[in-house]
């Protein structure tokens, strides 16, 4: 006999202990999405928000007005380099997490989870007072007499994604070391016994092997990102527009419900889309 | 034992990885350091030494309202939250057959969704229907996001549990409801430890969802604070951001004093 049976009492009791949090989840988060989808389909109206109808006149709009195809363009290229920055940071430290020292890595595992710990807008605060113009970056150049006004560090892409990158990282570190540390020394050292030099060594059999994870990272750190608009909206100043970022507009400021749920269901379909991508590709 | 020079990794590594450390903690310790400075604007190191911009902090009504409407918001989150994703853990658990990977899938799926369409999708849901109550409306939407983890902790909990432990007790006789309660449960109690603290943890910390469905009377502390640094960013918001810092770290190390952070990060699944 199964020793799950154990927790038995038939159908009836299953069904009893699913039934509270799938009337909640049916009633808070399927039936309300739903609503929210079936709404980019309606028109926009001035008057109550929006207009009962079934158009695509939503979608089309945002395909026809540069505005939204650059707003697209603007993400996505936030968070390609996002991605980039956060691997090329955050390579490094994963090898020294995985392999490197043992009596370094507990320290070095907390120095990468505690930013996880501090909420995104005292994060994003702490960039501000890096970055700014009277910030304690520039502070220090001008004390130094390196510059004479102040670098433009905030309310620019720049600032935007040195501060979403700070993010990411933990994350991107977390998931390579996690497939660094699997990889079997032996590999790496029957390389060195045939002669491989040390970066042919990296690049031939570790980087390979290492893979997976930069792959599962990128795909955090990049969904992450273009899903992202408390720290574009506070280190962009307002002049970083992202998708999310005017999601939010829309439906606080200048309620135009379609419109922002045709938006959501975009950025949705990028998100879902990503995923089941790489759910295929690295399945193997 | 040390580590073969084949595995070593280079000198060029260990100095890259040390500038990704500073860039990791150099925003935290800026903020600590700034928050006890006589300037008024944040330097580090800081001018002096101060408590003012603490003083100023526990003048400001409003910031410690939100504190309490966030400590309330959580606690209420950790109490509705555990015991609904308990409960489900517990159904996957008996449930073996097809379904259970679909059904798990289905109570995990808030975790791939970006929170802002949760948010959004909240937002008009509640506005259509003329719901206005702000704290349930919260409560509800951290709930989504936070049982997930309830899910996957009591889960891990589950699985990680002897079944000749039941098995012992089913031929001692015991009925159904008694091994749950007297068996399954007493056996839980690090799971449902560590769920308590992990959800408050991230009821608190949630803001996203928060600064769509708050409102004035009603403002979580991360939705205060984001509203008022888009005005200004004086060391008073140093001085609670280290307020924050501080909280945080007590609740993870509380975390793992009592249950250790394997545990409750859901045995590293």
């Amino acid at each position: 006999m199964s020793p799950r049976l154990a927790v038995s009492g038939g159908r009836g009791r299953l069904i009893l202990f699913m039934a509270p949090v799938m009337l909640v989840y049916l009633l808070f988060l399927v039936l309300p999405t739903a609503q929210m989808l079936r709404m980019s389909l309606d028109r926009f109206s001035s008057l109550t928000l929006f207009a009962p109808d079934l158009t695509l006149a939503s979608y089309t709009g945002l395909f026809r007005d540069s505005f939204y195809v650059s707003l697209f363009g603007h993400t996505l290229l936030l968070g390609l380099l996002v991605t980039l920055a956060a691997s090329l940071l955050g390579y490094p430290l994963a090898v020294i997490v995985a392999r490197g020292p043992a009596r370094w890595r507990g320290l070095l595992m907390a120095i990468v989870l505690s930013p996880l710990l501090i909420n995104l807008v005292v994060r994003s605060y702490a960039w501000l007072v890096l970055l700014g113009d009277h910030g304690v970056l520039n502070q220090w150049l001008t004390g130094l007499g390196v510059i004479d006004r102040p670098l433009a560090l905030t309310g620019n892409m720049l600032g935007v994604v040195i501060a979403l990158t700070h993010i990411g990282l933990p994350l991107m570190v977390l998931s390579l070391a996690s497939v660094m540390g699997g990889i079997d020394e032996r590999l790496l050292e029957a390389a060195e016994s045939l002669g491989a030099s040390r970066a042919r060594r990296f690049w031939k059999v570790f980087f390979p092997m290492a893979l997976p994870g930069l792959g599962s990272g990128s795909l955090l750190v990049f969904c992450l990102t273009v899903s992202a608009f408390i720290t574009p909206q506070l280190l962009g100043g307002g002049r970083v527009q992202t998708v999310a970022g005017v999601v939010y507009q829309k439906f606080t400021l200048s309620l135009n419900w379609p419109v922002g749920s045709a938006l959501v269901f975009l950025l949705l379909v990028l998100n879902l889309g990503l995923m089941t991508l790489h759910g295929r590709v690295f399945r193997h | 034992m040390s580590p073969r020079r084949s595995a070593q990794p280079s000198l060029l590594m260990q100095v890259m990885a040390g500038i990704t450390v500073l860039f990791l903690l150099a925003p935290l310790v800026v903020v600590i350091g700034g928050s006890f400075t006589t300037t008024d604007y944040v330097t580090f190191p800081p001018h002096g030494f101060t408590l003012r911009w603490y003083a100023a902090l526990a003048a400001k009504g409003d910031f410690i309202r939100s504190f309490a409407d966030s400590l309330l918001l959580a606690a209420a989150c950790a109490m509705v939250a555990t015991p609904l994703g308990t409960l489900a853990a517990l159904a996957l658990h008996r449930d073996a057959g097809r379904g259970r990977e679909w059904l798990r899938n289905f109570l995990l799926a808030p975790l791939l969704l970006p929170t802002i369409v949760t948010a959004v999708a909240l937002l008009q849901f509640y506005q259509r229907a003329g719901f206005d109550q702000i704290f349930l409306g919260l409560l509800i939407g951290h709930v989504l996001v936070t049982t997930p983890y309830v899910v996957r902790s009591v889960g891990a909990g589950l699985a990680g549990m002897d079944p000749a432990i039941v098995e012992a007790a089913q031929s001692l006789g015991a009925a159904e409801g008694r091994i749950l309660l007297r068996v399954l449960l007493p056996g839980l109690v690090p799971a449902l430890l560590a769920s308590v603290i992990f959800v408050f943890i991230m009821s608190f910390d949630e803001t996203t969802l928060s600064l769509f469905l708050s409102g004035p009377d009603m403002m979580p502390l991360p939705v205060r604070i984001y509203n008022y640094i888009e005005f200004a960013i004086d060391p008073m918001v140093a001085s609670v951001s280290t307020v924050l810092i501080l909280f945080a770290y007590l609740l993870v190390i509380l975390l793992e004093k009592l249950v250790g952070l394997d545990r409750a990060f859901g045995g590293g699944v």
